[in-house]
């Protein structure tokens, strides 16, 4: 895991630019690994990516590779089997990249927690540009996620909404 | 002696069905099992640190072989059962035992990175040491001369649960596959030692998302089997509904998902719309999207109870006018039945030597449906039968008329849906209950043990194991290019088996 920290505490050095510029670089594109949960919050990035939801409308789409990706999406609790995958997809992605971690797994272990097999959620380790919580969070709950993306700052974080999304400090590199 | 006959002839434990064996009576009940194909369907093997059990379910009913561990090991059953070898893999992986005799014995779930080797044995061993990205273990004869070496997963970008798939292709033509699963593992069942029912209940609601629903009814039946507790008619009839409501909403899951992968998009499109209009009246009524956490031991737990009848009328009411177009719109669509057709029929030796049950098997011919038993369906189910030559379209057009029949249910349920309170009170005893439910890819047993008002042991079954060996064997032949469409199309996952 030491290895892994580093990776991603180099990746997120403060002060760099937060998210990928606005403009001909649409879509905003997302590579989504599954690091070990029941599937629950893959099924609702797969119903988001579909009709009805607009999430192309919206400005973003899934791609196939991490090297063709802006954001790395996270859903599971990050399993020690899947923490080097992460990493590689991680170092494939072209900069400024960010990661957003998409359920109570990927942000904290959920309900596995921390065990043997399991290093809990990403939470705590590393810095995340979006945290989607919720057991699953409804497509919607996404697609609202990831439009805040774009939003202009807000002076303080929105602790009632269903998504808290990172400062400026917890940019992708 | 049959095998049956030889469990039976062992010493008779607490539980009626559960018969303890010596390392002899156990080697018997094996070579008699390795002829004995039919009438003894196998449930899963597992091990709690002292015993290794085996689950039979004759008939739908439970017979069990227990057999102590003899200095850590124990003779395997995958001689005889080859889906066997997951769970002895997953046994040496958990707690160390080793099955002798078995037919393979690569790492399942530990990949040498986890914090203790054998982390439920009672002395766990050292941490792992391997570092970086998990290695391939190929089992011998994989890779043919002249093959080359290919792999897909386990971070494809696409939405299932990760596994990696090791391949041997030449010209674009897939010349041997095999599995390597494990990185999912999450420790279950060591969740489940010592929680309470209602955690218990929840952790069921998530071993697999796409049946979580069919999970919980199986362990809340196996709950109520261990106390001796019925839940009731309405109760039964509710827990019913929601699990031909997943049903339906799994099967336009798979269909969108088969059609996507094929490069059908309006089809594709055509289901999720469907889902989401179904869902779009579920959600607000049973309180969850995926039905997580609405079925408990002792009852169902949905948010607004008045209102399931009535979700019983408005599911077919929404559903009947697309499905109609659906399927009009899957036999029409340019170039999809062509594609499907020509793709993933599985041979008939692999389905009888995996024992793979559910939507693969019946669209390949068999007649397998564990509802046709289930007490709850009594009146309800009726037999569907479609094309049966085992290709990726007829498993199509099966789950679009099971999707029919669904529906059938639901009107049927409709009429006879008495009002429904919440989940009755269970005194909690301790013993042992098995059930079994007809999960969205096939039957999914559950196996629990209770001790002083506590979950002491969960273990499962599902079609997990069984269907990834179908797939390997299915790959051989097939454009490398048609992995994701394949695995999509037979219902591979992994994350119960990774659990
Ligand atoms: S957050 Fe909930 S739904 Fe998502 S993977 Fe974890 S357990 Fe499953």
């Amino acid at each position: 895991m030491g290895l892994m920290r580093a990776v991603f505490d180099m990746a997120f050095r403060p002060g760099m630019q937060r998210m990928k510029p606005q403009g001909p670089g649409w879509p905003v594109r997302l590579f989504h690994i599954d690091t070990g949960g029941c599937g629950g919050c893959g099924m609702e990035l797969q119903a988001l990516s579909c009709a009805p939801f607009d999430m192309q409308g919206a400005g973003f789409g899934f791609v196939h590779s991490p090297r063709n990706a802006d954001m790395l999406v996270v859903t599971g609790p990050l399993t020690r089997a899947m923490a080097p995958v992460v990493q590689a997809a991680w170092e494939a992605m072209p900069a400024p990249r960010g990661l957003v971690c998409v359920g109570a797994c990927a942000l904290d272990g959920g309900m596995f927690g921390e065990n043997y097999a399991v290093m809990g959620g990403l939470e705590r380790r590393v810095s995340i540009d979006l945290a989607i919580p919720g057991c699953p969070p409804t497509p919607m709950d996404v697609l609202d996620g990831l439009r805040s993306l774009f939003r202009p700052p807000v002076p303080a974080p929105d602790t009632q909404g269903g998504v808290a999304a990172g400062g400026a400090d917890g940019a992708g590199g | 002696m049959t095998a049956a006959s030889l469990i039976r002839a062992g010493a008779q434990t607490a539980t009626p069905w559960r018969f303890e064996l010596d390392e002899l009576g156990w080697r018997d009940m094996v070579a008699a099992l390795a002829h004995d194909h039919d009438s003894l369907p196998f449930a899963g093997l597992w091990c709690d640190g002292v015993c290794v059990h085996a689950l039979f379910l004759p008939h739908g009913q439970p017979l069990a072989a227990t057999l102590a561990l003899d200095d850590g090991r124990y003779p395997a059953l995958s001689p005889a059962r080859p889906v066997s070898a997951f769970y002895e893999r997953a046994i040496y992986d958990l707690y160390g035992a080793e099955a002798m005799w078995a037919v393979d014995v690569r790492p399942l779930l530990d990949h040498d990175v986890w914090l203790n080797t054998a982390p439920l044995s009672p002395t766990p061993g050292m941490a792992g040491t391997h570092k970086g990205l998990v290695r391939f273990q190929p089992a011998e004869g994989l890779h043919a001369d002249g093959a080359q070496r290919d792999g897909w997963g386990p971070a494809t970008g696409g939405m299932g649960s990760p596994f990696h798939v090791g391949l041997a292709v030449s010209g674009g033509r897939v010349l041997g596959a095999q599995s390597q699963t494990g990185y999912a593992h999450r420790g279950l069942a060591l969740r489940w030692r010592g929680s309470t029912v209602e955690q218990a209940a929840r952790l069921s609601s998530r071993v697999a998302a796409r049946c979580s629903l069919a999970h919980q009814v199986a362990f809340s039946w196996a709950v109520e089997a261990a106390c001796g507790h019925a839940a009731g008619v309405p109760a039964e009839h509710a827990r019913v509904a929601l699990l031909e409501i997943e049903r339906i909403g799994h099967h336009l899951y798979t269909l969108a998902d088969v059609a996507g992968l094929a490069g059908a998009d309006l089809p594709a499109s055509r289901c999720m719309m469907l889902r989401e209009r179904i869902l779009a009246d579920v959600a607000p009524i049973v309180g969850s999207r995926l039905l997580m956490d609405t079925c408990v031991p002792g009852g169902v737990r949905v948010k607004q109870m008045a209102q399931m009848a009535e979700l019983c009328s408005l599911v077919p009411d929404i559903a009947r006018p697309g499905l109609a177009e659906l399927n009009q719109l899957w036999r029409d669509y340019p170039g999809l039945a062509t594609r499907l057709a020509g793709l993933g029929t599985p041979a008939a030796e692999v389905l009888d030597r995996t024992g793979l049950d559910g939507p693969v098997a019946r669209a390949a011919g068999r007649d397998c449906d564990v509802r046709r038993g289930l007490p709850a369906y009594e009146g309800l189910w009726r037999y569907t039968a479609g094309p049966q030559h085992g290709t990726a379209q007829d498993r199509a057009l099966l789950l679009l008329d099971e999707i029919a029949e669904s529906l059938g249910m639901l009107d049927r349920l409709a009429g006879r849906m008495g009002p429904i309170s919440g989940p009755g009170t269970l005194s909690l005893r301790d013993g042992e209950g098995t059930a079994r439910v007809e999960g969205p890819w096939g039957s999914i047993a559950y196996w629990v043990r209770l001790h002083e008002g506590r979950v002491a042991q969960v273990f499962y079954h599902t079609p997990e194991p069984a269907t990834l060996m179908l797939f390997e064997d299915t790959l051989r032949g097939c454009a490398a290019d048609d992995i994701a469409l394949l695995a999509s199309s037979l219902g591979v996952e992994v994350a119960a088996q990774d659990g």
